[in-house]
């Protein structure tokens, strides 16, 4: 790993009800496509992308993007550990996926080990024509729970690189959040030693 | 000076710095100058109170003088430092408008605001200043006791002082640097002050009360004014009580050797000890204060006295604490600490030759294990080495370990363990004795204790771990905030025994017997189906610590196991019902010793080779026995991956009892279908709400599934890893979707199990709704309501598509396990096993601190702020130090000094509490009033009693004076009338205090005068200037030691220039004397070295002083001193006399100019002193030779005749000092006698009126001089 300049490493979460585009969102971030045919995420999917934060320095982003079904819910809160920062998606024309936010919120409180992770709440698919979440029920319920906000498209570009360089930002600027955890998810090569490692295998990512 | 190249006059002004003693000026002058110290402006009075309450800073720099170092530290009260700052700025902008202040040291000297400071150097405490330099020598080796060296450095510092302008008093620390012996001077613009001290031995008996006191300050003053005017005085007498009748410190530590006895329960391992061992309060000091009085309204001397303590104005309290009051829990954990990082017990057991031994074995080993059909592993561990004697030492060892036959090979560690067997260990405490032992397993695992036993002994978690109400919440806070355990669990319980087994039963060897006793008490409840006790059930929570992870882990594998046992029971014996409980299991009786006990022979018997007792077998014969299926299933399960038959459709409907409610229905459908359905359809849960099948009209069923696979943190881990190492490639994601799809296929399987016929489209609906698209399309006039899969769903080789077409119908019963739980829990146990005590030690700190912080919780004073602050500030630390990624136990010593911190404060409010109680208030309303004096005490250094003497809490301290007092002359408190003393009437107390009886208060331990006033000195012209003497005494009860110390400050001259006919007249002002008595030392200490110096007394007279480099040298007149001093064995002292000539006139001018002869300097002085006629000028030469020093002199005129001059050259490596002239004055100067003498003789003079002026100085029983003349 070429991680010379690299400031930092985050842990980055996509979550929200299935479907809404979580996998689509991070394409377009990522690789800066759009596939209509994207294939529904079994478990989680990783992609992994630096971007320059504060002058010169990198961050290396590990986004960990989930399955919204709900009987992945079983599995999927595992990788919630650890993460600096969440975007919780929803799909602006499906009142049922807003709706379902508040048990997504649960869930990370639940799970997420990190209490001032910060939040991101994003608007997904506002290129459809029919809308069923206008943009101040999304303010409301990001205010209510204090949280950043965007609406986006992964479809026509709109917000998307925005969305994830704003999130980086707020973590970069909390304090004590991202600093102590340098290591991130370099301790990879731990796992190839093959041993068992009894002992040594539990670091935080 | 080059501007001065055309001028006539031919003059070198030198700079150089040839001499070491210059350069040791040079570099105290840089540093002044370097610490801005110069030309500080006057600043305005300290506020009151706040040499206390502000803080005090140190600035220092080191010097050298010749090969001696010496640290220079300047030592300022913060808020004058602030104030400086300002003021220089002011300064500079309307420049010396200010020459009128009142410079800052006397501004100090004389305010009464901030005498007896509760905490502040003693130099603050003795002269009131609030900014100081100390020069004193780095090294113990190089003190000055020698008087010469201290007057070479006084002169230094004086000569730095003047040359620089700093007016901030400097002193040097002379003698032990213990003895905290200083002489300083300071310098102002136009007066010079000496701050000077002395110890006495004896007492005279004249300083030991006020009028005493009185004349010695005046008659040091000088009788040349008239009226004196009053004297100021503050004074402070302190008592100590030592002794506390009313209450003993109860806590004694723990005995746990007692227990293991049958009535002692087992709650002493649950309990972490706290507290402290001795009491930590040891002392109360009360300072009975009369600030500012009149010399005129009190009266003090031998036989009467005004100064009563229960009449003084203020009252304040301090508390000496015990320096190390020995608290338990902070013993506990500081010894679980370095068990932590006891390499030995690392490396004890494992030596190189054992592991090529073991290696062999292991090869061997691994032979049989082939042969052998039964799949057990048993790991052996170090634990063996105590147990050892019973085994037999010929049986093969490899026989016992013939049940390694799980993949994972066994850690080296484990057999290594047995290699190390032959070389036993032993400590006297260790092994841990049956009784106790057994005590201590019933304690892990409540549940294995025999019915019969069970008492009321068992304390439930809430009595061990209960906090008051008003915490609760900080507990439940601290829960989420750690990474620990739940409190009522194993791992707490676990963490509390290993920590007190540790300190009290043999330390890390302890710990390991009983660890593997825990792990073979755990294997046994896996291989025979019981839940771990203590251990919620469910998947690991990452919230807690990985060794509690992992027991949750190994509960989740026994749960799946008892599931698994019980479906093929109900199978066996449909109505058999089985005994959850592992009572009498594994244990005997607790009465039985473990050695002897059939239960422990079961362990050992189980060790060789059959793992069952004779009880154990007795209990497998049972029918209901739950044993039986145990072994049952457990010696089936490694090949049966089909844990469930078809007959237990029904239980395990019955089994999953949230969605019960349809299981009527559910099984009246199956009797149908059953008679109708080609492909039956198998594991059904319940009907998913009317959805119908796509292709057929059955109701759609939620399968019944796998629970996915349980993680702890570390598994999770590992599996992150894997998948985040597959990459960002479209292949990564494509094989991390495929290794994911385990679960999704298995839930396919059992899906096409529930619903034969059924396609992907069905499954879609119940499993990933939003991507069931549907549509109201209007057909043939009628609205339908049309379905189809979603784009993504319809893409053609999407996984799901493709998982779809590879499930097969298999319900979840029959399906692989997603979760090997035989597996699991091999890796757990192999986990636990091998951990070395020190590495078990740190994974159970976190649990441990947590425990720790709630026992600390529970003995909290909820009255004490400064506590709360504490005990959140611990809490803050350790919710990260155990969030911390890599835990180490380094990280939790600073924790853990908090936590005994803690613990102290606790335990020093304990102990005030019980001496301070409400009983004896009188009054009971003012109960509130002693508690906030009770938490003032504990939190600030010095406590004001309020309302003095006659408030509640003063009314206490003063019974509590009278008890100590009425035990300590042996007066039983019967024999005595009835203490009449109500607070509200001290008067009246006062009188009708019974007249013979035990005075209430003991003598005074300390005495602290400090006389003040303001005249001027020497001569009623010169400008009234402050004199100040403080005097302390420490009294000492046994012997009569004590240490006096006086401190003089007299003063310089200003110099004036007053037209006389020939000259320049100086004034010169005194200022005073002070003697004090430190009261640093100890009892011992003084008697030893009883050290003593004289009084003595200085004091200028006309001096002179003008030219920056002079100074240092001295010049007395004397005055008298009575004083003064008593005497140390070898040398009397007698201080004295004179006033010096002085009258009128005497004046004196000096100037000194330095002239460099080859090396060396001299300085020289000259007087001119004249009235009446005659002048003299004394020049003084002194040449100091590179070893040593000069100090110069002066001269003064005597009023009536004629006056020598005396110039003394002292020879090479001696130091003079010189005096003369006139009133037969000394300088206090001494050193060797000889030279003194020398000096002296020749500068004999006429005496007016002088008798005899002598300063001794006796310096440690070193010779002393004594000058006379």
């Amino acid at each position: 790993m070429d991680d010379q300049d690299i400031l930092t490493t985050l842990k980055i979460l996509i979550i929200g009800e299935s479907g809404v585009g979580k996998s689509s969102l991070l394409l377009r971030f990522t690789d800066d496509t759009f596939d209509p045919e994207q294939a529904s995420t079994i478990g989680v999917d990783f992609k992994v992308k630096t971007i320059t934060v504060e002058g010169n320095n990198k961050a290396k982003l590990a986004i960990w993007d989930t399955a919204g079904q709900e009987r992945f819910r079983t599995l999927t809160p595992s990788y919630y550990r650890g993460a600096q920062g969440v975007i919780l998606v929803y799909d602006v024309s499906s009142k049922q996926s807003f709706n379902k936010l508040d048990a997504w919120l649960n869930e990370l409180e639940t799970f997420a080990t990190k209490h001032d992770l910060v939040k991101m709440l994003v608007g997904n698919k506002i290129d459809k024509e029919r809308r069923e979440v206008s943009k101040e029920e999304g303010l409301k319920f990001a205010r209510k729970h204090r949280m950043l906000f965007i609406e986006a498209s992964a479809k026509t570009k709109e917000g998307v690189q925005y969305a994830f360089e704003e999130l980086v930002e707020k973590i970069i600027q909390t304090p004590g959040l991202w600093e102590t955890d340098k290591q991130g998810l370099k301790l990879s090569e731990n796992a190839s030693d093959g041993s068992y490692s009894a002992c040594g295998g539990y670091c935080v990512i | 000076m080059a501007a001065d190249d055309d001028t006539d006059v031919f003059e070198i002004t030198d700079f150089t710095t040839a001499s070491d003693w210059e350069r040791f000026i040079a570099r105290l002058e840089e540093i002044l100058h370097e610490w801005r110290l110069v030309n500080l402006p006057a600043l305005p009075p300290v506020a009151k109170g706040e040499f206390t309450s502000e803080t005090w800073e140190e600035r220092t720099d080191e010097l050298q003088f010749v090969d001696v170092k010496f640290d220079l530290a300047y030592h300022y009260l913060k808020s004058a430092e602030g104030t400086v700052a300002e003021k220089t700025q002011e300064q500079d902008e309307q420049d010396e408008t200010k020459k009128d202040a009142t410079p800052t040291v006397f501004e100090d000297m004389m305010s009464m605001d901030n005498d007896f400071p509760s905490r502040a150097h003693c130099l603050c405490r003795w002269y009131g200043l609030r900014n100081f330099i100390v020069l004193a020598p780095k090294s113990n080796a190089d003190i000055i006791d020698i008087e010469s060296r201290a007057k070479l450095l006084l002169s230094s510092i004086t000569i730095a002082l003047g040359n620089t302008g700093c007016s901030v008093p400097m002193f040097v620390q002379i003698q032990q640097k213990w003895r905290r012996l200083y002489t300083g001077t300071c310098v102002l613009p136009s007066a010079t002050i000496s701050f000077d001290m002395a110890h006495l031995k004896r007492l005279p008996q004249q300083c030991t009360h006020l009028a005493g006191l009185l004349d010695v300050f005046k008659s040091e003053l000088g009788h040349a004014i008239n009226p004196m005017p009053a004297v100021a005085v503050s004074v402070r007498f302190t008592y100590i009580l030592q002794e506390w009748i009313h209450s003993s410190w109860p806590q004694t530590p723990p005995d746990f050797s007692i227990m293991g006895d049958e009535e002692v329960g087992c709650t002493g391992f649950g309990t972490l000890p706290f507290g402290a061992c001795e009491d930590p309060v040891s002392e109360l000091h009360l300072s009975c204060t009369w600030p500012c009085l009149s010399e005129n309204i009190i009266v003090e001397n031998q036989v009467y006295t005004d100064l009563d303590p229960l009449q003084a104005p203020q009252w304040s309290v301090r508390i000496a604490m015990t320096e190390d009051s020995q608290c338990l829990l902070n013993d506990y954990l500081s010894e679980f600490m370095s068990l932590c990082s006891n390499k030995k017990a690392m490396s004890e057991l494992y030596t190189p030759e054992d592991e090529s031994m073991a290696k062999t074995k292991l090869k061997k080993l691994k032979k049989r294990i082939k042969n052998k059909g039964r799949k057990w592993k048993y790991v052996y561990s170090y634990g063996k080495v105590i147990l050892s004697q019973h085994f037999d030492p010929s049986a093969d060892i490899s026989q016992a370990l013939t049940r390694l036959t799980e993949p994972t090979v066994p850690t080296l560690s484990s057999v290594m363990s047995q290699a190390s067997n032959k070389a036993k260990v032993k400590t006297h405490e260790c092994p841990i004795p049956g009784p106790l032992f057994n005590e201590m397993i019933f304690f892990l695992f409540p549940d294995a204790r025999p019915k019969e036993n069970d008492g009321s002994e068992i304390q439930s978690p809430e009595d061990l771990f209960g906090v008051p109400i008003s915490r609760a919440e900080l507990k439940q806070e601290l829960a989420k905030q750690l990474k620990s355990a739940p409190l009522d669990c194993l791992t707490v319980r676990l963490a509390t025994c290993v920590c007190i087994i540790n300190k009290n039963h043999g330390g890390w060897k302890a710990v390991a017997q009983l660890w593997q006793e825990v792990i073979l008490e755990l294997r046994y409840r896996l291989e025979n189906n019981f839940l771990i006790s203590g251990i919620e059930c469910g998947p690991p929570n990452m919230g807690s610590c990985i060794l509690h992870q992992k027991l949750q882990m190994l509960n989740c594998c026994i749960e799946k196991r008892r599931k698994r046992a019980l479906q093929s029971m109900e199978r066996a014996a449909p109505d058999g019902s089985f005994d959850s409980s592992p009572r009498r299991m594994r244990h005997g009786s607790g009465d039985e010793t473990l050695h002897d006990s059939p239960s422990h022979s079961a362990v050992v018997a189980s060790e060789k080779c059959p793992r069952f007792s004779p009880l154990m077998k007795r209990n497998l014969m049972r029918p209901d026995s739950r044993t039986s299926l145990g072994i049952e299933s457990c010696s089936g399960s490694d090949e049966e991956f089909f844990d469930c038959d078809e007959s237990q459709k029904e239980s395990e409907i019955d089994m999953e009892t949230s969605e019960s409610q349809s299981s009527t229905s559910v099984s009246q459908e199956l009797g149908e279908k059953e008679a109708v359905a080609a492909t039956e359809p198998e594991g059904r849960l319940r009907p998913f709400g009317n959805v119908k099948l796509k292709n057929s009209n059955e109701i759609l069923y939620i399968p019944i599934t796998q629970e996915p696979a349980p993680m702890t943190e570390d598994m999770l881990e590992e599996h992150a890893e894997v998948l985040a190492k597959l990459g960002t490639s479209a292949e990564g994601s494509q094989l991390r979707a495929r290794m994911q799809s385990a679960c999704l296929l298995s839930d396919m399987e059992s899906f096409k199990a529930a619903n034969p016929g059924c396609v992907l489209e069905d499954f879609v609906k119940w499993y990933s709704p939003r991507d069931w698209i549907e549509e109201e399309v209007e057909e043939n006039g009628v609205t339908v309501v049309k379905g189809q899969l979603s784009q993504r769903m319809q893409i053609p080789g999407n996984m799901w598509s493709e998982v779809w077409q590879n499930a097969r119908s298999v319900p979840a019963s029959r399906q692989k396990r997603l979760f090997d739980d035989t597996k699991e829990a091999e890796k757990v146990l192999h986990f636990l096993s091998s951990l070395k005590p020190p590495q078990l030690a740190e994974h159970l700190l976190p649990v441990l601190i947590h425990a720790a912080i709630i026992r600390i919780i529970q003995e909290e004073d909820e009255e004490l702020p400064k506590l709360k602050q504490l005990i959140n500030q611990i809490v803050v630390k350790s919710a990260k130090v155990t969030r911390a990624s890599n835990q180490t136990s380094r990280k939790y010593e600073d924790l853990i000094q908090l936590i005994s911190l803690a613990e102290t404060v606790i335990a020093r409010a304990k102990s005030l509490k019980t001496k301070f109680t409400k009983d004896l208030l009188d009054q009971k309303e003012a109960e509130e009033e002693l508690t906030h004096f009770v938490s003032s005490l504990l939190q600030q250094p010095e406590v004001a009693v309020r309302g003095g003497p006659c408030g509640p809490a003063g009314s206490v301290i003063h019974k509590l004076f009278v008890a100590a007092q009425k035990a300590s002359h042996l007066v039983l408190e019967d024999d005595l009338p009835e203490e009449p003393t109500t607070p509200s009437h001290c008067a009246d107390s006062e009188a009708s205090k019974p007249p013979s009886t035990v005075p209430d208060f003991p003598e005074a331990s300390a005495r602290e005068y400090i006389l003040r006033t303001i005249i001027p000195r020497p001569a009623p012209y010169s400008r009234p200037l402050p004199q100040r003497i403080s005097k302390f005494f420490l009294f000492f009860s046994d012997d009569l030691y004590f240490l006096s110390d006086v401190s003089i400050a007299a003063t310089t001259t200003s110099t004036t220039t007053s037209a006389t006919t020939t000259s320049i007249t100086t004034s010169a002002t005194t200022t005073t004397s002070a003697t004090t008595t430190t009261s640093t030392t100890t009892t011992s200490a003084t008697t030893t070295t009883s050290t003593t110096t004289t009084s003595a007394t200085t004091t200028t007279s006309a001096t002179t002083t003008t030219s920056t480099t002079t100074t240092s040298a001295t010049t007395t007149t004397s005055t008298t001193t009575t004083s003064a001093t008593t005497t140390t064995s070898t040398t009397t002292t007698s201080a004295t006399t004179t006033t010096s000539a002085t009258t009128t006139t005497s004046t004196t001018t000096t100037s000194a100019t330095t002239t460099t002869s080859t090396t060396t300097t001299s300085a020289t002085t000259t007087t001119s002193a004249t009235t009446t006629t005659s002048t003299t000028t004394t020049s003084a030469t002194t040449t100091t030779s590179a070893t040593t020093t000069t100090s110069t002199t002066t001269t003064s005129a005597t009023t009536t005749t004629s006056t020598t001059t005396t110039s003394t050259t002292t020879s090479a490596n001696t130091t003079s000092a010189t005096t003369t002239t006139s009133a037969a004055t000394t300088t206090s100067t001494t050193t060797t006698s000889t030279t003194t003498s020398a000096t002296t003789t020749s500068a004999t003079t006429t005496s007016t009126t002088t008798t005899s002026a002598t300063t001794t100085s006796s310096i440690d029983s070193l010779a002393a001089t004594q000058l006379q003349l």
